[in-house]
């Protein structure tokens, strides 16, 4: 049986685009699973019409599984659930106004909801996360150095990390890397050569752009939520 | 009838492993019982551990514990092979059942139970003496542990503090103690020995409130801090939220959260 | 020219005492401490003013900062229930001990100290909190220096001194985006030769071992020195004891073990 999985991020509150995107996956055959990775708000519409969505999908959809996102930490730390920290990364970036943009985005009847999501999935050998496993801020793109990236799939022990901060879409795949290490301390001296066969990141866009997954033949489809069924889909191997 | 045979030594010496692997070998109903023993000068005794039959019934299911028997009614069946365990301290002053001591053999007799064969550690040939130690003055106590669970990092370094003498000159300790998972490990350290057995037990408690069987820890030695012993316990096991989160963490399957 | 770099003194007196007479009879002067001053030990406010009173350069450590902000920086770090109540006790037994003035010298302290070629840190470039263990991933540990801009990255906190060079290295990848089309740059690129070296600890030591350890590095030829050096670990013991501290502390001391034990995590960052 084929399994893919279907990852979406940056909806910032569109439910329209998540309706697209349902419609979309609606037509792929197969056993499927949803995965939203966070920035289901944003500070620029109301976004309790996609929440309530997320939380009571109705029958025909795809039920999603959700983690939060770099705007939900904004949220949270904002409305008192990060202990002393605040929205700081957001007041320097935005401004005040973005805050009280944000805070009014969402309806604070949400907010345990939001508090209850997890930093990350790890599922087979694959980690599913906002940013990296270092920072749900972490933005990881094509330019991000490769040592960064081995780092990032380093501390989560898994060998393909999906990735949305950024908001692009990429694939980026070491083929193989090798370091020699010697270590000496007061039991002697150790030389090793560490090598790493292949590893992948990808980044699976944010808002219309999603990212289809193929399980079984590891292969990734890079799709604009609508297009699916008319112009095919630009895919790796 | 039956056989029944009293097997006493002092701490750590074996006697239920030994009593477990007899049990194995024996082809028909096996029973058990363990008296509490008694104190000498300087030779402290623990008082009322249940840890040994615990650790027995765990491993054999259908082991008939006769202290749970009604007193009066405790009969030996034809096939059956009763083991009675005794902590004690001094060899025995005569062989075979005559050197019984004479206040086990008082209890013995309130319990309607005669032993027809008596072997003790380091005077019997037959049992192994590797672990058999001649104690001079040994401090005891039990703790008992029913309904909490560990922090099983927290364990580590206790035991790995308690049997390294941080609270006193350690010579025995055992325990049951349940972990998080549901699991019951049987710890066991005797001063003779490298290291410690660990043991998980067969039996796992559901993930949903606090354990009920058994669970206590048995320390002797010499110059024994119980109160810092105690309160370093303390600070090792969960509370009711923390275990809740825990259990909680522990039934969600499919999906493994990060952080 | 010789400089010594010191780390993780944990309000040990005699062990600091001990380890800057060693330092003296080498005819070192240039000394930087990489933190953590305070901490378990029974005597935080004379180490950190004879760390003053010296004039010895220093970076924070994850001690130094929670005993200014209050605990919060990172109780996720302790290994267990046990180590972190332990470590709270101490905590809070060296907040009440602490005098004001050594307090502020504390807060003052930078997070990292950047010399040439050269960075140094309590844990991690990214983190006071962060252990960078002698066998974590090579790969993890070479992006730790070469992100931080350094050739050789000096740091503390695991309190095991090691020397980690990381050479001839090289990766191969590929990479598209959603507009190439299926076209696939391969890309290679050989890796920059790196070292990590880490302090050990005067004040609490894990190698095996109850001396207090420190490096003296040679700016001229690179090379690096990991001294040993015996104290009066009875004298601190003692302090312990007198102090109220938890008599635990002392027994771990003299036996070659940490005042508390400690992480094994390597890639450990607290995310609060």
């Amino acid at each position: 049986m084929i399994e893919r999985w279907a990852l979406v991020s940056g909806l910032k509150g569109d439910l329209e685009t998540y309706e697209l995107i349902q419609r979309d996956l609606r037509k792929i055959p197969g056993d499927k699973t949803l995965f939203v990775l966070g920035d289901m708000i944003g500070p620029d519409r109301n976004c309790n019409r996609l929440l309530n969505r997320l939380i009571n999908p109705i029958s025909s959809d795809l039920k999603p599984q959700c983690i939060y996102g770099w705007w939900e930490e904004q949220l949270l730390a904002e409305s008192g659930y990060r202990g002393n920290q605040k929205a700081e990364a957001l007041r320097i970036n935005g401004g005040e106004q973005v805050v009280n943009s944000l805070l009014s985005a969402v309806d604070k009847a949400y907010l345990s909801w939001l508090a209850s999501l997890e930093f990350g999935f790890v599922e087979l050998d694959c980690g599913l996360i906002h940013g990296s496993s270092r920072d749900v801020g972490d933005e990881l793109s094509m330019t991000t150095p490769p040592l960064t990236f081995l780092d990032r799939l380093t501390r989560l022990n898994v060998n393909r990390l999906f990735t949305a901060r950024s908001t692009h879409q990429f694939y980026w795949e070491l083929t193989e890397a090798i370091v020699e290490s010697d270590v000496m301390d007061l039991s002697g001296n150790r030389k090793q050569q560490q090598k790493i066969p292949k590893k992948i990141v990808i980044g699976i866009g944010a808002g219309k752009n999603y990212t289809l997954y193929d399980v079984g033949s590891d292969n990734t489809q890079f799709l604009q939520a609508g297009y699916q069924s008319k112009k095919g889909v630009k895919g790796f191997a | 009838m039956g056989q029944a045979w009293l097997i006493s030594g002092s701490p750590g010496c074996g006697k239920t492993h030994w009593i477990l692997n007899t049990f194995k070998n024996h082809k028909g109903s096996c029973a058990y019982i363990r008296l509490n023993g008694h104190s000498d000068i300087d030779l402290e005794q623990v008082k009322f551990s249940k840890i040994d039959s615990a650790f027995l019934k765990d491993h054999l299911p259908h082991l008939i514990d006769v202290s749970n028997s009604n007193k009066s009614s405790i009969s030996i069946r034809e096939n059956t092979l009763l083991l009675i365990e005794l902590p004690q301290f001094k060899l025995p002053s005569q062989n075979g059942v005559s050197g019984i001591d004479p206040r086990v053999l008082h209890e013995l007799e309130i319990l309607k139970l005669q032993p027809n064969r008596y072997l003790h550690f380091g005077r019997d040939i037959e049992l192994p003496t590797k672990d058999t130690l001649d104690f001079k003055k040994i401090e005891s106590s039990n703790l008992n542990l029913q309904g909490c669970v560990w922090d099983p990092p927290s364990l580590n370094t206790f035991w790995f503090e308690l049997v390294n003498g941080a609270y006193g000159d350690v010579y025995r300790a055992k325990a049951l103690m349940n972990l998080p998972d549901g699991r019951c490990m049987f710890f066991n350290w005797i001063v003779s020995q490298q290291g410690s057995q660990y043991l998980p037990l067969n039996g796992v408690a559901p993930l949903t409130g606090r354990p009920e069987r058994h669970s206590e820890i048995v320390i002797q030695g010499k110059n024994l801090d119980f109160a810092l012993i105690q309160s370093t316990i303390n600070h090792c096991l969960l509370d009711d939220s923390v275990l809740a989160y825990h259990q909680a963490s522990l039934k969600s399957s499919e999906l493994q959260p990060i952080g | 020219m010789n400089q010594a770099v010191i780390s993780c003194l944990h309000a040990n007196l005699p062990a600091l005492e001990a380890v800057l007479n060693d330092i003296e009879y080498l005819g070192i002067q240039n000394i930087t401490c990489l933190g953590d001053l305070v901490g378990y030990g029974p005597q935080p406010n004379e180490v950190v003013e004879l760390i003053r009173e010296k004039g010895i350069q220093t970076c924070q450590g994850c001690w130094d900062e929670d005993i200014i902000d209050g605990l919060d920086a990172c109780d996720c770090s302790y290994p267990s229930q046990l180590a972190e109540k332990r470590g709270h006790f101490a905590h809070q037994w060296t907040t009440d001990k602490l005098t004001n003035e050594n307090k502020e010298f504390l807060a003052s302290l930078p997070t990292s100290i950047r010399k040439d070629k050269c960075l140094f840190v309590h844990g991690s470039p990214n983190s006071q909190h962060e252990y960078l263990l002698p066998d974590m991933d090579a790969f993890a540990a070479l992006e730790r220096v070469e992100m931080s801009g350094a050739e050789t990255l000096f740091c503390g906190h695991t309190h095991q001194p090691y020397i980690r060079e990381l050479t001839n290295g090289s990766i191969s990848f590929r990479i598209q985006n959603a507009s190439s089309k299926g076209i696939q740059e391969q890309q290679g690129m050989d890796l920059p030769m790196r070292r990590i070296v880490n302090a050990g600890s005067v004040g609490e030591p894990r190698h095996g071992g109850i001396k207090a350890t420190y490096v003296v590095y040679n700016d001229n030829t690179c090379e690096v020195e990991i001294r040993e050096v015996s104290y009066d670990i009875e004298r601190t013991c003692k302090s312990i004891i007198e102090s109220g501290l938890p008599p635990i502390f002392a027994w771990r001391l003299i036996n070659g073990f940490e005042f508390a034990e400690q992480a094994e995590d390597a890639s450990h960052v607290c995310e609060r």
